[in-house]
């Protein structure tokens, strides 16, 4: 099994928390994994992208049009990072638009993309945690159910992962994304890139 | 034993191979890539229940020393770790320490930025080392590294000889699940040698993280049977069956980062493609699309390529085209006081002569309150420089040299020093906002912290610029720009005078991230957006994340959710005249509060 993901967001939003959850709900289901992180001088409101490769890899880097999955927590960081997509591979958007640009639209079409868009920020927000977008996300991704991200993968690692103090809070939001999911009818992706 | 897994990146692995070899002394100074590898060592000291002495260094040349003089005649295990451009400071010590015996061990870990992201130069430490005959690995992963690290210091104990190990800033910020061993206990597995293929129409010799990237981007190509791979991972010596490699190749490609070392310690340059002949780029990170370019070109031009190699799909550009993306270059953070200090400067004399220095700060270029970024300590001696050159002329031009609080103690001493004894006239602008901000918060002297949080004697700031015999001495609140703007117009004054002195201004306030927020709950929102004529002045010269145009109502928006309440921005803009009036209310609420 062979993924690389794409976790592409602004600083101080919990994107290296997510990429993190992701690298080790993958190790903890025996496979190999390795992320890299990028991320300007600048400690808040730059772009970071994390890089999250599971399987035989020796490099964390992806290379243009080789990620299976992009994880946008900003909605201007997915068109940063789309080039790096592969043909039908997915993208989840954290975003309160409606649909994207046209030309965008006939883009992820032509090259069999599938695309969702959430509003991970509302979701948390609504649940009183306006830092945890990223769980929403998550939620989100996991009722696609791409092994090993099931939900319950995932939720056992936000569990070790996450402080006590702010557990709950997390995994509610994290419930919530999950449902956002299922309220789409998004759930159940043909098998990812292997 | 191993006891457990761990999800670490490649500088903390490091510090676990270090102490599980028996590490003794640490001493670093802070440097982005190298910046975790010192409290890395605090962590598994703790998690261990070991005794091993660390410390943050005042810069790289004592970190070395301090390190050389516990190996060298203690007997002790010791490391030091610094980036780079962090070694050159080292360098006086690192040249003559290779002649030397030592009693114990030493490690020095140097980290490379290719790119560079986070420095003001590319500089390839395994070129020093291999130019000066010091032993150097390159470890390709951080699961290496750590292992590299726990035999490194074996074999400096056993050899007595100092080694160095060189990271990349992917390898010591990788993650990966790293084994956790019982101190003494690790299995070291190293990677050397003709790793993978048996072709023999091209041979590439890769080390480090460009090894990895060959390895994943030869499995993509599926070219795994025609190409022979060698991996490097000690550069210097070179072992023989690395000849043997290449003698028995028609043709080899090197594939390293960032200058040509192994490539120059083959030679054959009739037989060798890489950065000489233009193969591989001069400069610059060799990324996953630039090692697939490449090799699908070598493939390609040798008769090796396959037909279905990979074309890039030019139609998401054009997609995207129409999209307007928020660029997002790096800023000073929303709040930062060094942006209130650069607004000051620039608001005085906008046609300054600005030396700036290495820091967060050097991002006052964006502010036009930075000219010059040379290296650590230079923007005080280059205002001299610039003092010399304009008085010959028998001109006194404003000039304004900026400097952090860490980069000051790091280096800048001497130039201050310098500056007084030769009677040169200029203003130094002394941010001190506490911390080393840019690398990640470390301490400063000034703190009086260590590195394992235990209080020491702090060093004030002031009292060394006194000490080195500056007279013009002012301490400012950044925040309050009309106070800094006067006290940058006095100390000029001064400089008119017969003292024949620099002038310096410590400009003091708490880098925003130490303060954690209070300062956005002790302060109002600033309303700039009902005033606002659509002008973009303020986007000129204050340049603060928070701050965007909106389009569609010709006014400026401000980003709540990242807006620290500072205020500054109402100085920046010419319509505002509330904003003098709410500062002076907010200071008559924190007096009343008191
Ligand atoms: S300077 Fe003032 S008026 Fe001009 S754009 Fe900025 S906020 Fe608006
Ligand atoms: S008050 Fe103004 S300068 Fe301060 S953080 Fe907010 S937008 Fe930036």
């Amino acid at each position: 099994m062979k993924h690389e993901i794409i976790c592409a967001g602004i600083g101080g939003r919990g994107v290296l928390l997510a990429s993190t959850i992701l690298i080790e709900a993958a190790i903890t289901s025996g496979l190999k994994a390795v992320a890299s992180d990028e991320y300007g001088m600048s400690q808040r409101g730059g772009s970071v992208i994390s890089l999250v490769k599971v399987g035989d890899f020796a490099s964390p880097f992806i290379g243009r049009e080789n990620g299976d999955i992009l994880l946008a927590f900003e909605e201007s960081e997915f068109y940063r990072t789309l080039f790096f997509l592969k043909k039908g591979g997915l993208a989840l958007i954290n975003t309160r638009a409606k649909g994207l640009p046209s030309s965008v639209d006939a883009l992820l079409k032509k090259r069999g993309i599938v695309c969702r868009l959430v509003d991970a920020d509302g979701i948390a927000r609504d649940e009183g945690m306006f830092q945890s977008a990223n769980m929403a996300l998550l939620g989100f991704f996991a009722s696609f159910g791409i092994a090993p991200f099931t939900p319950e993968v995932l939720e056992n690692t936000i569990r070790a992962r996450v402080p006590e103090k702010f557990l709950a809070k997390n995994l509610a939001v994290f419930a919530r994304g999950c449902e956002a999911a299922g309220a789409q009818g998004a759930v159940k992706m043909p098998q990812q890139g292997m | 034993m191993q006891s457990r897994e761990e999800v670490i990146i490649g500088n903390q692995a490091i510090a676990r191979g270090l102490v599980e070899a028996g590490l003794e002394i640490a001493a670093a100074y802070p440097g982005t890539p190298s910046s975790e590898i010192l409290p890395g060592v605090v962590y598994f000291k703790k998690m261990e229940g070991l005794k091993i002495h660390t410390e943050w260094s005042t810069n790289e040349l004592c970190a070395f020393e301090v390190a050389f003089g516990a190996a060298a005649y203690s007997g002790a295990r010791a490391a030091c770790f610094m980036k780079q451009v962090g070694l050159n400071v080292a360098f006086p010590a690192l040249l003559r320490s290779r002649e030397k015996t030592i009693e114990g061990g030493l490690v020095i870990i140097s980290c490379d930025d290719p790119g560079p992201q986070s420095s003001q130069t590319e500089q390839d430490t395994r070129l020093i080392a291999t130019l000066f005959g010091i032993p150097v690995f390159d470890p390709a992963s951080p699961t290496e590294a750590a292992d590299v690290a726990y035999y490194a210091l074996n074999w400096s104990f056993e050899n007595k000889v100092p080694v160095i190990i060189r990271s990349t800033h992917r390898v010591s910020h990788a993650r990966e699940s790293i084994s956790l061993y019982s101190p003494g206990a690790r299995k070291v597995s190293l990677k050397e040698g003709h790793l993978a293929g048996t072709g023999r129409k091209l041979g590439i010799v890769a080390s480090g993280m460009s090894y990895s990237l060959v390895y994943d981007v030869i499995e993509e190509l599926g070219a795994a049977d025609v190409v022979s791979i060698y991996k490097v991972l000690k550069v210097y010596p070179s072992s023989e069956a690395l000849s043997d490699f290449v003698r028995s190749m028609e043709r080899v490609l090197v594939v390293e980062e960032t200058d040509r070392v192994i490539e120059a310690l083959i030679g054959d340059h009739k037989k060798v493609m890489g950065r000489s002949d233009g193969t591989v780029p001069s400069s610059g990170e060799i990324t996953y699309d630039i090692v697939r370019d490449m090799l699908s070109g070598v493939l390609g031009r040798l008769g090796l390529g396959r037909k279905d190699l990979f074309a890039p799909d030019g139609t998401i550009e054009e997609a995207l085209s129409d999209v307007a993306v928020v660029p997002r270059p790096p800023k000073l953070c929303p709040g930062c006081p060094h942006r209130a200090s650069f607004f000051a400067m620039q608001y005085l004399w906008p046609d300054a002569i600005y030396p700036g220095d290495i820091g967060c700060y050097t991002l006052g270029i964006s502010q036009g309150a930075v000219d010059t970024c040379l290296d650590m300590g230079a923007g005080v001696t280059m205002a001299e420089g610039f003092y010399d050159a304009f008085n010959q002329d028998g001109k006194l031009v404003p000039i304004l040299a900026s400097v952090g609080d860490s980069t000051f103690l790091h280096a800048c001493l001497a130039p201050l020093y310098d500056a007084v004894k030769n009677r040169k006239r200029f203003i130094l602008v002394l941010m001190d906002n506490s911390t080393t901000a840019m690398t990640g918060m470390q301490p400063t002297p000034q703190t009086g912290v260590t590195v394992d949080g235990v209080k020491t004697r702090s060093v004030a700031i002031e009292e060394i610029v006194r000490g080195l015999g500056v007279e013009y001495l002012k301490i400012v609140d950044p925040y309050d720009v009309p106070l800094m703007i006067g006290t940058i117009r006095e100390a000029f004054d001064y400089l008119k005078g017969d003292e024949m002195l620099p002038a310096v201004i410590i400009a003091r306030r708490q880098c925003l991230l130490l303060t954690k927020g209070a300062a956005k709950e002790a302060a109002y929102p600033a309303d700039i957006e009902s005033d606002c004529v659509g002008c973009k002045s303020c986007l000129a010269t204050f340049d603060c994340p928070a701050m965007s145009f909106d389009e569609g109502l010709k006014k400026i928006r401000i980003d709540d959710s990242i807006c620290t309440n500072c205020g500054i921005c109402y100085y920046a803009c010419p319509v505002q005249v509330k904003g003098k009036a709410l500062r002076k209310l907010k200071v008559a609420v924190k007096q009343g509060a008191k």
